[in-house]
């Protein structure tokens, strides 16, 4: 119950964030953003058919007017038609649940494999293990994500490295077909994640190895595997949990760009990019929606979460 | 976890089990953004449409220069002798393929009236369309119609169906370029009870009588399928235009008397990386065809004059380079006085000077070997290489670059490094962008322009600038243009004074004498005496220095050996797909890989 109240009363709160986002970025979108008028044109335009345009794209319509319609479409979730003439719902459902299976393996065993060698670098804090691991992490930090996808293509998919996977495409039709696709993705994608991930948790790990509690459970002569899981990582659970959740937003609507277009994999991701760069409002009215309905949630989330790991912490 | 099951539907997974599908895996760099054909704008949606859709005619397969022929019409049209009436008669039995828009989901007979009904929706401005230049102020009753606010069920006066397989159009006047409108995705023939029922959506869901019917179509992908009902017309390779000599190489007298389409399954797949694009075409198993990637051509070529392949490729991989039915260019923006039309005539004589001077210092050569491995065609003027009317004798003077006479023309009408006015170069953001305007900064510098007055001005993207275009903004146009038909009227329009911003005409010159020439010209069918008048206005428009101007581009192809084709992307895109076969592979060096799903 009291989740309950604490989950309706953070939507209510969060209300005001959505208008925020929605209404500075609708004033990017209209103020700065491609102008689709002169996409839409023929090739020897009259001022005519420049207004016949405008008018079509709504674009000859008052601004809040305009704002007030894209409200009407927050409520009731409808966006109209993208340019291609498909509904963006349906674009929607259509496109986010391949990022979700494309980033979610990288995105899970990134997290999971960082904060292993987390664990083992803050273990032998000091020591060449550590060494070794930070400096991959360093490694991995440093490297062009677009270069990590480049070489992951050439080692692991083309004719000249390992001809082992697919270079392009996306085919689900079973498990070994996902597998197929999906493997050079998410290998470039926990390359790239793992540093990152390593760096902080390893941090974080090692600024909770030196509070008074860890030194004195070591006192009291308790197995080191046991301070390590009960005492330290769990203490570290809330900046771990900041952390995953608040990357899913940009997970699950930002996709992954790179990969989706190197890979040739029809994602959200590559989605919104063509509605960015074409002014396809829209599918950006939708995505930017969908974003900051994402973030009120996993704020809530997050929230729920802490309490759970932490009785301390109140969600009043 | 729903989600994710959605997601592995099969919307876009490869072919089932079954009987060998034989696929044709074709790539380009850009995804098309609707299919629906009064929005085929460019070459990426018309490669879709015309597999999808029927036209009245199209382009024969193999001949060079282009050349029309009939294909949903029996033959050419008849013409009436003033020029303004057309009767098209077209082929009986065509059917559109099967569809739930149809009374019991079967296709009905295409007829006159689809064309009728399909010209009419780019007079609707609620289908946001992109094709109505090509008839407005041409066929008879069309803008009024437009003005009555565009009522399907209302008659236009120019567009008649005599019955259901004779069309009869009349003109306003004499358009020589109406057959060739009529090859154009622009021109596709659609059944009104799918636009009725799909409404915007048959953007994404084509109903059309071409030889191969849409499967699914995202951002990285767009899946065909034979059309299993697409009539039976057995190739005839000299009807094609057929060159032995140099097209034998392809195999394709293999389909000589076969009916296409051959393959029983097209991809079209949007690669805008070149290096994904070159390794999934070099792996063997994936798209059958690049174009030639810049950064690979040393390491692929032989030699660039003729192109050949280096031998561990020429084992693999046919080899075409097909000259671009277009080109590019800058116009000068004759509106912005500090370069074009000034209400003082000694600025306005001392303003041609300069336009001249930047021109001798414009490096065509240069620019050739940097961006196009020295293989684009550098011409004088507007009328392009594929055009029927180019002139291969023309002077050269206005594209060698010549920095002494320029320094020297501009010294003799008083330009100094002070006095000259600032030069706008307007982009796209980007880095080829930027090293363009490096390389032309660095040309300027050479004829006299101070560093500072040469200036880059980059927009977010392509709709932006074009709205800089045509809204008049910049001093300097640079743009390129693909051919909509192979007729010179196509580029000479470009600098036809009432064309003037907004219409194509971006540098907004206006010459009385070119105008009048061009109206002449324009009506006249192909006739010697027609391109002696374009060659003429060609040379007007050289004379007053209003472009920097012009260069066609090379494009290298490479394609699999087991695909039976001659590729190119001219004019109309795709028209030639469905004369494509592919044999079963004979697994080579480094790509044993039989045929799979991509």
């Amino acid at each position: 119950m009291e989740i309950l109240q604490f989950t309706l009363r953070k939507l209510i709160a969060g209300l005001p964030l959505i208008l925020g986002v929605t209404f500075v970025s609708f004033v990017l979108m209209v103020y700065f953003g491609p102008d689709q008028t002169y996409l839409l044109l023929g090739k020897n335009p009259t001022p005519e058919q420049i207004l016949e345009v405008r008018h079509q794209l709504g674009y000859d319509q008052p601004f809040m007017q305009r704002y007030l319609g894209f409200l009407r479409e927050i409520v009731t979730l409808d966006f109209g038609v993208a340019s291609t003439g498909e509904p963006v719902t349906a674009l929607l459902a259509k496109t986010i649940p391949v990022s979700l299976a494309l980033i979610l393996p990288g995105f899970i065993l990134g997290h999971l494999v960082g904060l292993l060698m987390a664990l083992a670098a803050a273990y032998w804090r000091g020591r060449w293990p550590d060494k070794l691991i930070m400096s991959f992490a360093v490694f991995g930090m440093s490297v062009s994500f677009l270069i990590v996808v480049i070489a992951f293509q050439i080692l692991l998919s083309s004719s000249d490295g390992l001809d082992l996977f697919p270079v392009r495409g996306w085919n689900m039709t079973s498990l070994g077909s996902y597998l197929e696709y999906v493997t050079v993705p998410t290998l470039a994608t926990m390359f790239v994640a793992i540093g990152y991930d390593a760096r902080f948790y390893r941090a974080v790990i090692v600024e909770e190895m030196t509070r008074d509690h860890v030194r004195t459970a070591r006192a009291f002569g308790l197995p080191e595997s046991r301070i390590f899981l009960r005492n330290i990582l769990k203490n570290c659970l809330i900046p771990i949990i900041t952390r995953v959740m608040f990357s899913i937003p940009q997970v699950a609507i930002g996709g992954a760009l790179l990969i989706e277009s190197y890979f040739g994999i029809p994602g959200i991701g590559k989605a919104s990019y063509e509605a960015i760069v074409t002014g396809d409002q829209p599918v950006l009215k939708a995505v930017i929606t969908l974003s900051s309905l994402l973030f009120v949630i996993v704020v809530i989330l997050n929230d729920i979460l802490y309490r759970a790991v932490d009785p301390r912490v109140s969600l009043k | 976890m729903g989600l994710i099951v959605a997601g592995c539907g099969p919307a876009n997974g490869p072919v089932s089990a079954g009987p060998p599908v034989k696929t044709y895996r074709y790539a380009m760099d850009q995804a098309p953004t609707t299919l629906d054909p009064v929005q085929g704008s460019n070459i990426y949606a018309n490669f879709v449409i015309v597999n999808a859709y029927d036209t009245l005619f199209s382009y024969k397969y193999l001949a060079r220069p282009y050349e029309l022929k009939a294909n949903l019409a029996t033959d050419f049209p008849t013409i009436s002798p003033d020029g303004l009436v057309y009767t098209f008669r077209l082929k009986k039995g065509v059917r559109f393929v099967d569809d739930p828009c149809f009374p019991g989901g079967r296709g009905r007979e295409v007829v006159a009236e689809d064309l009728i009904y399909s010209i009419k929706r780019h007079f609707d401005p609620r289908n946001q369309p992109q094709g109505a230049w090509l008839w407005q102020g041409r066929i008879a009753g069309l803008d009024e119609w437009k003005l009555g606010g565009s009522d399907y069920d209302q008659p236009v006066s120019g567009l008649h169906a005599l019955d259901d397989h004779t069309l009869e159009i009349r003109l306003i006047r004499p358009y020589p370029q109406l057959v060739a409108t009529l090859s154009q995705g622009y021109a596709a023939l659609v059944p009104r009870e799918a636009a009725e029922k799909y409404g915007k959506g048959i953007g994404v869901h084509p109903v059309g009588s071409g030889p191969f019917r849409l499967v699914s179509y995202d951002t990285s992908r767009v899946v065909m399928v034979r059309n299993p009902n697409f009539r039976q017309e057995p190739v005839d390779l000299k009807a094609e235009g057929y060159h032995p000599a140099t097209q034998a190489f392809s195999g394709v007298e293999a389909i000589q008397g076969r009916s296409p389409p051959f393959v029983d399954r097209l991809e079209f797949n949007f690669i805008n990386e070149p290096s994904a694009s070159w390794t999934s075409f070099t792996k063997g198993d994936e798209i059958q065809l690049t174009v030639l990637p810049i950064e690979q051509v040393d390491r692929v070529l032989a030699s660039k004059r003729p192109v050949t392949l280096r031998p561990e490729y020429a084992s693999k991989y046919h080899i075409y380079a097909g000259l671009e039915a277009g080109f590019i260019f800058s116009a000068f923006n004759m509106d912005f006085p500090d370069f074009g039309y000034s209400p003082d005539p000694e600025r306005q004589r001392r303003n041609k000077a300069l336009r001249c001077a930047i021109i001798k210092g414009y490096d065509w050569e240069g620019r050739n070997e940097s961006w196009y491995n020295g293989l684009g065609q550098i011409f004088p003027g507007i009328i392009v290489p594929a055009s029927p009317e180019f002139d291969p004798d023309l002077s050269r003077a206005s594209v060698t670059r010549d920095v002494a006479g320029a320094r020297r023309l501009l010294t003799e009408n008083g330009w100094t490094p002070e006095n000259l006015p600032s030069l706008v170069y307007g982009t796209t953001s980007g880095t080829t962008e930027r090293l363009n305007f490096e390389q032309f900064r660095a040309w300027m510098r050479d004829i006299g322009f101070p560093r500072e007055k040469v200036v880059h001005k980059t927009y977010a993207t392509f709709g932006d600038i074009s709205r800089a275009w045509k809204r008049n903004q910049l001093p300097l146009v640079i743009k390129g243009w693909g051919l909509d038909y192979p007729d010179a009227e196509n580029t000479l329009q470009l600098f036809y004074g009432p064309n003037g911003s907004p219409g194509s005409n971006d540098a907004n010159w206006e010459n009385p004498e070119f105008d009048r020439q061009f109206e002449q010209a324009s009506v006249m069918q192909p006739s010697e005496e027609r391109t002696r008048l374009y060659r003429q206005i060609n040379q007007l428009m050289i004379d007053d220095c209003v472009a920097i101007t012009g260069l066609s581009r090379t494009r290298i192809y490479l394609w699999h050996k087991n695909v039976i084709a001659v590729p190119d992307r001219e004019i109309l895109g795709g028209f030639w797909l469905k004369y494509v076969d592919v044999l079963p592979r004979v697994p080579t060096d480094g790509a044993a890989r039989t045929a799979g799903g991509a």
